[in-house]
């Protein structure tokens, strides 16, 4: 069975790029939300088995969509994406419950590395 | 990079749009220094720009954006207050990073633009107003991004547990549980090295495990300062194999060594103080913003418009069924024909929304072009606009900035006055600058409205006879709006002559061709000492035109609407001739005639009792063209005629007609010159 991922993020390039690298790893994106709010919608929705959270994003960011997501199902898997210069942010989702995290500019084996250890774990 | 190009475009574009977050943003704030929703704004395009960039490779822009996302984080924390020489630099910092991206656009790098200096000022700017903590870390930060390779991890330990250590080790030794040394390498090019090592100990703690001692200690892990490696002491249930798997589990961690602790040699004891990991404390972002989703597909504005030609073709195979069919009067298809025109007409009305986009792609970066120009220029304006959301074709609004700019530059150079002479006339001192847009049946109607000094009939009057495009008589005829219809002419547009006529002029041929070029007019109202008025009027879609159908030689021509000032029937003898050139008199005018069976060479029709002629206005007055019939007027899907026929002129392109005909439309401009 192929690991249902759900993209997050309010830059559709990051989004376009992202799926770009988890299609090609063989993994299915089932869908993209571009801030929390519908992140957690489509969490709901679709029941994906990864979540790739951008921390920063309008109406609701990647964080409070974490804890948002995990109220929902305890066990979701998140990985955060996150760019230089966010060290606090980071360990706050893992606090949070993100599993991994991701540094931007991605590297494709970073992406898929992460995917697949979540995956397992 | 090779496969970053395929991004290439979304990323230009999707920059564009927080470009223009970052200008709008920056506006608010500068008129309410307080607002941390702006600061949170623009910190977060800043922040989204800058990991777009990193991912394409371009060094320069994500160092500005991390030097400037850096200072908005310290305006962010309150740590400066804003000033509008702060909102300045800003604005500074914004234009090379448009500018940056504008040469992405063109030439697909970063070209020459030296950022350098740019970022040094916001180095500056953020050291010389703190006491340097966020900028440890960024230092800290920019260490990290050029990985480290020494140090290939010997086995030896630099960790020297402290005496108290060694007595819990001790301890919990008795009460059954495990004491390792952990040593956790983590991969070279780790980004974020705090992250990942608190992941290791959250993975530790989870296991129900303690960290009693660690090397370096907890505030230089948590500050980065380290190279790759950490030394752990760890008190734990766990096995010593259960323990590495653990950690080694986790992504970036390259090597991780666990030892007893009794195994490791201790040579010599520091006594280091004991510290208990610290959670970092971080600032939550704030984020409200309204509820606003578009939920958008980008499409190609090329596949657009093959849809639209596809669905041009599609109305008119429908014409020619149903014209078809009704020369059969079959009964039973009737009320399906009437459903296909039906369906095709919604269709086409979809297909040309699809086109549409609204006027506030153009209108957006006017509140900060008329900022940076009112300061220039010692003015002070407020922009009021309106009507953004007003739809136009895409390539319509696509080519429109560049006239509204020399508009909108007008206004604010020659129209609107200095405070000083403002108030001296009695007017408030700040200058009121619209800009609204509106649709008008089958047009959008654009318009600039200043109160400035307005337009000065008799300069303009003055400069028209002087270069003998008008005579006394005939001026002292026009009324005010036709006369200032001349700051449009080719003559009118160069400088010195603007100051002249109370500044008017600069580039307003250049707005009239461009407008007109798309099918659109300018008309100017103003009066003196009020203000002006300029209205731009254009048609909704450039793909569909209404157009005048006319025969001549039994070949369809087609005159777009726009362009037609009358037709006439005359009778031949009205065509006289003056000074070699065939004119006929209309309403005391004097209008040259042409023959179109002339210009197109088909062979001459003389014995004809009265000809139609259908007059046009152009750039040089007006024409008359002398057509064999008159069809009707008809709206019609333009095409082009192809890259082999593109070079004949006369003609702006061909049509398809309902009954499956073609007709030629004809470029006005080209064929009276």
């Amino acid at each position: 069975m192929s690991l249902k991922v759900l993209i997050v993020d309010d830059a559709a390039f990051m989004r376009m790029l992202l799926k770009d690298i988890i299609t090609k790893a063989g993994y299915e994106v089932v869908g993209e939300a571009s801030n929390g709010v519908e992140a957690v919608q489509k969490y709901k929705e679709l029941k994906p088995d990864v979540v790739t959270m951008d921390i920063t994003m309008p109406e609701m960011d990647g964080i409070q969509a974490i804890k948002e997501i995990k109220k929902i199902d305890p066990d979701a898997k998140v990985i955060v994406c996150s760019a230089m210069g966010q060290q606090a942010m980071v360990v706050e989702a893992i606090q949070a419950g993100a599993k991994d995290f991701i540094v931007k500019p991605f590297q494709h084996s970073r992406v898929v590395e992460a995917l697949a250890k979540v995956a397992k774990g | 990079m090779s496969e970053m190009d395929a991004y290439l475009s979304v990323f230009i574009e999707e920059s564009r749009e927080h470009l223009q977050e970052l200008n709008d943003a920056l506006l608010n704030l500068e008129r309410n220094p307080e607002d941390i929703e702006s600061i949170n704004e623009i910190f977060r395009a800043l922040h989204t720009l800058k990991g777009m960039a990193g991912t394409m490779g371009f060094e320069r822009l994500t160092k500005l954006c991390h030097r400037m996302e850096a200072f908005l984080d310290i305006l962010r924390k309150g740590e400066i207050k804003v000033t509008p020489e702060i909102v300045d630099r800003i604005f500074y910092g914004v234009d090379f990073i448009s500018q940056l991206i504008e040469s992405i656009a063109s030439s697909g790098s970063e070209g020459e633009i030296d950022v350098e200096d740019v970022v040094k000022t916001f180095e500056d700017l953020s050291k010389e107003e703190t006491t340097g903590e966020s900028i440890a870390e960024e230092e800290q930060q920019a260490e990290a991004e050029t990985p480290n390779e020494e140090e290939p991890g010997e086995e030896v330990a630099v960790l020297r547990p402290t005496p108290e250590v060694l007595d819990v080790a001790k301890k919990a030794t008795d009460q059954g549980f495990n004491v390792f040394y952990v040593k956790v390498e983590l991969a070279a090019d780790t980004a974020l090295k705090f992250p990942r090592m608190y992941m290791v100990f959250k993975s530790i703690e989870n296991n129900g495990g303690e960290i009693i001692q660690t090397e370096p200690d907890v505030q230089a892990i948590e500050e980065e300062k380290f190279d790759r490696t950490v030394e752990l002491i760890v008190v734990t249930k766990q096995n010593k194999e259960s323990l590495q798997e653990s950690i080694s589990n986790i992504s970036e961690i390259e090597r991780v060594v666990v030892k007893d602790l009794k195994d490791l040699s201790l040579s010599e004891k520091t006594a280091k103080k004991h510290e208990k990991s610290k959670k970092a404390k971080t600032d939550t972002e704030t984020k409200e913003r309204a509820p606003t989703l578009s939920r958008t597909v980008r499409v190609d504005i090329e596949k657009l418009d093959t849809l639209m030609n596809l669905m041009g073709e599609l109305v008119i195979a429908r014409s020619r069924i149903v014209e078809t069919l009704k020369r059969y009067k079959v009964k039973e298809v009737d009320e399906s024909l009437a459903q296909l025109s039906r369906t095709t007409l919604d269709l086409q009305n979809v297909v040309m929304k699809i086109r549409m986009i609204p006027v506030a792609f153009v209108f957006n970066r006017f509140p900060r072009m008329v900022r940076d120009l009112s300061k220039e220029l010692g003015k002070r304006v407020n922009l009021i606009i309106s009507g953004q959301e007003t739809e136009l074709d895409r390539t319509v609004v696509d080519q429109i900035g560049e006239p509204l700019v020399h508009l909108i530059r007008n206004a604010i150079d020659h129209g609107i006055e200095t405070p000083e002479e403002r108030i001296a006339r009695g007017k408030p001192a700040e200058g009121r600058l619209e800009l609204t847009a509106r649709q008008e049946g089958n047009s959008v109607i654009i318009e600039v409205v200043d109160d400035g000094r307005g337009f000065d009939r008799n300069a303009i009057q003055r400069k028209a006879i002087e270069r003998g495009l008008l005579d006394e008589q005939t001026a002292s005829m026009m009324n005010d709006d036709e006369i200032f219809q001349f700051v449009f002419h080719p003559g009118f547009s160069t400088k010195e002559d603007a100051t002249e006529i109370s500044g008017r002029g600069v580039g307003m041929d250049v707005v009239k061709t461009t407008i007109e070029s798309l099918n659109g007019r300018v008309a100017i109202h103003s009066e003196p000492g009020k203000g002006t008025r300029v209205s731009v009027i254009l048609p909704l879609t450039l793909a569909i035109i209404q157009v005048l159908l006319v025969r001549v030689a039994g070949n369809i021509y087609a005159f777009p609407i726009v362009s037609i000032d009358s037709v006439m029937k005359i009778s031949p003898q009205d065509i006289q001739e003056i000074q070699d050139r065939e004119v006929v008199v209309s309403r005391g005018e004097i209008i040259p005639v042409h023959f179109l069976r002339r210009i197109f060479k088909f062979q001459e029709d003389g014995n004809r009792e009265a000809v139609n002629v259908v007059v046009v206005k152009t750039r040089e007055g007006k024409r008359g063209f002398v057509v064999d019939d008159l069809i009707g007027q008809e709206d019609i899907v333009i095409k082009s005629l192809g890259k082999l026929l593109s070079n004949i002129p006369y003609f702006g392109g061909g049509a398809i007609l309902g009954d499956g005909s073609i007709a030629l439309i004809v470029d006005v401009a080209r064929l009276a010159s």
